[in-house]
């Protein structure tokens, strides 16, 4: 059992952690960058130690001082939320020869899940479906032009190291195919540092649906049902639902079965996701494994009543899952909507500043995950998500006219928010209708 | 709303994680169950040495992503200080390491109070007996002699003891016939020993001297730092110099240069970079590459007896390419040919090097004032053969001109290509060199530096020198600044290239008043390559079917590596004597 945690992170996330240590009984540290000395997750914890300037490279990826932060205030473990360091192997390495647990799989299993080609291949060798595509890595155009053309058109061009959109290119016929391999494989060279690229089969039109699953150090994985997360913009997702109004039990029971032999694969530990495209014929598709806590994880603890933060904790103590497969129950409908400090009227263009006012809705089935507070300023250096709001009813219409209300009853002043557009997509009736896939907001707001 | 102190802060119930709170135990009853203490070895730390501090950019590194990087700074480049043995295993093949002269030691020869204490101290902390380890080694299995200098032991610097052991060392080297390289790094000569120190100076620098009239080969690989009485000696003393990216270099320290002339001194003075610009060092090599590069060097100074051999066959298959007809051509007017061997995308020497030579390996600077970027030579090999290099360049843009100075040569680009001549010369490697200028160049600098004298002094020395040596005109062969690299054995031009007295707008402007008639001087100068060949200025006429360019590079190099074999195996069985001879007789007879 931890006595004190170092949370290496920031925002809702670093909030969210700290929150459930505390229900824990677990005393918390605080990092935090010379930006965010007034931040509410320094406030909030039990120590904070300054890690460096404003600049993420020097403080919240600066993996000695995280380290020294915590030897100094002796804890006696990380937890990384998401982004930063979560999905840093060298990290985890340094955490294991310093004897600090991470909150999270091993070295080895995020640097094997991290390499998509490697990824893909222990899939299949599991036999998880994966979608057509390359087994070795592609370096040339001619070479790539020619698996493509004898694949079939649409196909997508992904960098090996590539992330957030960034080296990947989706291309509707041959002519164009050399071309934006290129772009793709510049884009990679440029962000990664890496020219390996691989060819897919397009799937045209399919849902992004994830699998939750839970492992322990013994052995035991359980999935925790899906989420839907087809509404994306420019492949960030925007609203995440649970479960996906279209997959029936049999294929609920189907999928989660296959995520389950995807984590043994790995010998998985943690809280992860295994993530699929589902096309409209219900074939799915493995695309990729995440080793973190996700944004969106709220959605799958209101549907099945279980607080996976502090699953993860748990994990990292070395107990057993707190739930077997047979016990767990996915409840009504839950809808989470991402509120960004953007202006999606000029490009969605971040937009730091001070929150002026704020008013947040409440009731029954309504959460909110958030650190912004009156006066507070949000800097400037680092992702312009602000607050989760999350709201549960008995089933998704219910759940849609309770997140209507409650982004009606949502007011953020001082900064642009997407708020508006959020709730405009609640009331599309392609979105009410359940009618959606990872085209959504391109076809309809033409984004 | 400034949240600072707001909260209330929580008092912690630890509860055992599997265990349901009932409603009947009492909080009490729960906070005993708090877990037991941790035992003190499973305590989170940061072990010892995860981490260093780079010397230079002052930012935290994983040592193991240092270590994987050869101990360069992955964060700013900076090549962090090895030490001797750390050195050694980088560099020499596994286990091939024999220790000379280990526990050699100083006597103290000063009674320096207090030395001998600071020396146990320096042999407990660095586990060496002195500040330089040497002896025998190889890199990939080639035999050499070894000595790598230690910067932890009070500063690499020069005592006794390690004067003798690098003489000893050399000596040995010279008298096995073995490669000598030395790795510098060192603050100069040892206080604690005075006026001994300073003899060791003149002791390695003679033994060198031994070592190099042998005819052996010394490459010296200067690193961060390498100053005083070392640089001044053994140092600055290798056949080739080498150094590391970012090497502290230099004669009087920074700070004690700063003191004196009471200025401060430019970013990157003394460093490495600054002294290849300055002419002083012949390369400056990546640490992870030095293994390589310095096993390329070793194996171009081993004995290649039977490469000239397998030369026939080649030739055969060539001839017949070869030799296809210059008549079946179209002749171009000498004007024409001024133009074309002017033109901006005419093929320059570093194509030609590249293109027929393996292994190019450049060779930097004259030693004395500054690198001529107008000239480019080393060492490089032909069908296994070494030979030396080298050729007046030319840019192909603006931006490469400046660089290259249109390829009009300073003295100093004469001074180096004759020290890569006299290197050629100990080394017995036969010299190919490339012309293309449009004339030494005409400036102030080039006066105040001797550019008669350096021009002269390549006639007058390569009239001698014991090695045979081919030059081709590949473009432009403009003058003195020309004639400076084709005191050769023979002279070959390529097709449309031009040589002359000086250019025809010179030639017409002092004959005629009037550099307009340009066109009308080139006609009666007698400069193309066939009228220099009826001329018997020049042996042998390459063929360019189409003018040099990048789409025919392939052929034409294809010719001159042809005849270059050809010349090679001619001259492969001649003595010295007749080698000078002919080229004596041959600028005789004009």
């Amino acid at each position: 059992m931890f006595k004190k945690i170092l949370i290496a992170n920031r925002g809702e996330i670093a909030v969210r952690i700290i929150r459930a240590c505390r229900e824990m009984g677990i005393q918390t540290v605080a990092v935090y960058s010379q930006a965010d000395a007034d931040a509410l997750h320094t406030q909030l914890a039990d120590e904070a130690i300054c890690i460096g300037p404003a600049n993420s490279a020097d403080s919240y990826l600066n993996m000695e001082r995280i380290l020294s932060a915590t030897t100094a205030t002796k804890a006696e473990a990380i937890h990384p939320g998401f982004g930063f360091l979560s999905e840093n192997s060298k990290f985890v390495e340094m955490c294991e020869k310093c004897k600090i647990a991470f909150i999270g799989p091993s070295a080895e299993i995020i640097h094997r899940m991290g390499n998509k080609s490697e990824a893909r291949a222990t899939m299949m060798d599991a036999g998880v479906p994966v979608v057509p595509g390359t087994k070795e890595p592609v370096y040339d155009p001619k070479e790539g032009k020619k698996i493509a053309d004898e694949m079939g058109y649409p196909v997508i061009v992904k960098a090996s190291s590539g992330g957030g959109g960034k080296g990947m290119r989706i291309v509707e016929k041959s002519e164009d195919f050399e071309t934006n391999f290129l772009i793709a494989q510049r884009e990679s060279i440029n962000a990664f540092a890496d020219d390996t690229m691989y060819i897919e089969k397009y799937i045209v039109s399919p849902r992004h649906v994830e699998f939750q699953i839970l492992a322990d150090k013994h052995g035991n994985v359980v999935h925790l049902g899906e989420r839907d997360c087809s509404i994306q913009r420019n492949h960030q997702k925007v609203i995440e639902e649970s479960p996906c109004s279209v997959i029936s039990k049999e294929l609920r029971q189907k999928m989660g079965e296959v995520a389950i032999r995807a984590a043994k694969a790995v010998g998985y530990e943690s809280a992860g996701t295994i993530e699929f495209l589902l096309d409209k014929n219900g074939d799915f598709y493995f695309m990729e494994m995440n080793t973190r806590i996700q944004v969106e994880h709220p959605v799958t603890e209101m549907v099945t009543g279980l607080d996976l933060i502090q699953e993860q904790i748990r994990i990292a103590e070395g107990e057993n899952l707190s739930v077997k497969q047979e016990n767990i129950r996915v409840t009504g409908h839950a809808i989470e909507c991402r509120i960004n400090a953007e202006n999606p009227s000029k490009n969605f263009r971040p937009c730091p500043g001070v929150i002026e006012n704020i008013h947040l809705p409440g009731g029954k089935g309504v959460r909110i995950d958030t650190a912004i507070y009156n006066g507070y300023k949000i800097p400037s250096n680092y992702d312009s998500m602000i607050l989760k709001l999350i709201v549960h009813d008995k089933d998704r219409f219910r759940a849609i006219n309770k997140m209507q209300c409650a982004l009606g009853e949502l007011v953020i002043e001082g900064v642009d928010t997407n708020i508006d557009f959020q709730f405009d997509i609640l009331g599309n009736n392609r979105f009410i209708s359940g009618d959606i896939n990872t085209h959504f907001i391109q076809d309809e707001y033409n984004l | 709303m400034s949240l600072k102190e707001m909260f209330k802060k929580t008092t912690y119930i630890s509860i055992e994680r599997n265990a349901v709170v009932s409603e009947m135990e009492t909080v009490s009853t729960v906070l005993k169950k708090t877990m037991p203490t941790m035992k003190e070895e499973e305590t989170p730390a940061v072990p010892e040495g995860m981490f260093v501090k780079c010397g230079n950019c002052a930012q935290t590194i994983y040592t193991e992503d240092l270590e994987k990087n050869n101990h360069v700074c992955p964060k700013c480049g900076y090549n962090l200080r090895l030490g001797a043995r750390q050195r050694i295993e980088m560099i020499v093949d596994a286990g091939s390491f024999q220790e000379w002269n280990g526990d050699l030691a100083t006597m103290n020869p000063l009674k320096f109070p207090k030395y001998e204490e600071k020396l146990k101290a320096q042999r407990e902390k660095t586990g060496l007996q002195e500040a330089v380890v040497t002896g025998l080694a190889k890199i990939h299995n080639q035999s050499l002699a070894l000595a790598v200098c230690d910067s932890r032991f009070l500063m690499g610097s020069m005592g006794e003891a390690v004067g003798e052991k690098i003489a000893r060392m050399v000596e040995k080297a010279t008298e096995d016939k073995l490669p000598v390289v030395i790795f510098a790094c060192s603050g100069g000569a040892r206080m604690q020993e005075g006026i001994v120190s300073l003899m060791q100076m003149a002791k390695t620098a003679a033994a060198l001297k031994k070592h190099s009239e042998a005819g052996g080969l010394y490459v010296s690989v200067l690193t961060d730092p390498t100053t005083g009485g070392v640089t001044a000696s053994f140092a600055m003393l290798g056949d080739i110099i080498l150094a590391e990216p970012g090497a502290l270099i230099g004669f009087a320290g920074p700070r004690v240069i700063e003191q004196t002339i009471g200025q401060k001194l430019p970013e990157g003075f003394q460093r490495s970079e600054f002294l290849l610009e300055k002419g002083l060092i012949d390369g400056i090599v990546k640490r992870g590459e030095l293994k390589e590069v310095l096993s390329e060097i070793i194996h171009m100074h081993t004995n290649h007896p039977d490469k000239i051999n397998t030369y026939k066959h080649y030739i055969e298959k060539n001839k017949a390419i070869r030799d296809i007809p210059l008549k079946s051509r179209q002749a171009m007017g000498a004007w024409e040919k001024v133009m074309t061997s002017r033109a901006a995308n005419r093929l320059t020497s570093l194509d030609y090097i590249q293109a027929i030579f393996k292994d190019f390996i450049e060779l930097h600077g004259d030693r004395a004032f500054r690198d001529d970027g107008s000239i480019v030579g080393g060492i490089a090999t032909l069908g296994g053969m070494p030979v030396t290099v080298i050729g007046q360049q030319k840019g192909k843009n603006t931006k490469e001109n400046i660089l290259r100075n249109f390829g009009m040569p300073y003295p100093e680009g004469y001074r180096k290509a004759l020290r890569l001549m006299k290197q050629a010369e100990k080394f017995h490697r036969p010299i190919i060199c490339f012309v293309d200028t449009p004339g030494a160049f005409c400036g102030i600098e080039a006066e105040e530096r001797g550019q008669g004298e350096a021009i002269a002094r390549n006639l007058f020395e390569m009239s001698d020198l014991k090695v045979p040596i081919l030059s081709i005109d590949i473009g432009e062969g403009g003058s003195g600044g020309a004639l400076a690299m084709a005191v050769a054995n023979e002279v070959w031009m390529l097709e449309n290239a031009t040589y002359s007295i000086l250019s025809p707008e010179g030639f017409a402007s002092i004959l005629w008043k009037d550099s307009k008639r340009a066109s009308q001087a080139s006609e009666v100068m007698k400069i193309t390559s066939q009228d220099l060949l009826d001329l018997h200025i020049i042996e042998k006429i390459i063929p360019e079917p189409q003018p040099a360019s990048e789409d025919n590079l392939k052929d034409i190099a294809g010719y001159m590596k042809s005849y270059m074999k050809e010349f090679l195996a001619k001259y492969k069985d001649k003595s010295v004597l007749e080698i000078t001879a002919e080229r004596y007789d041959r600028f005789r007879d004009f």
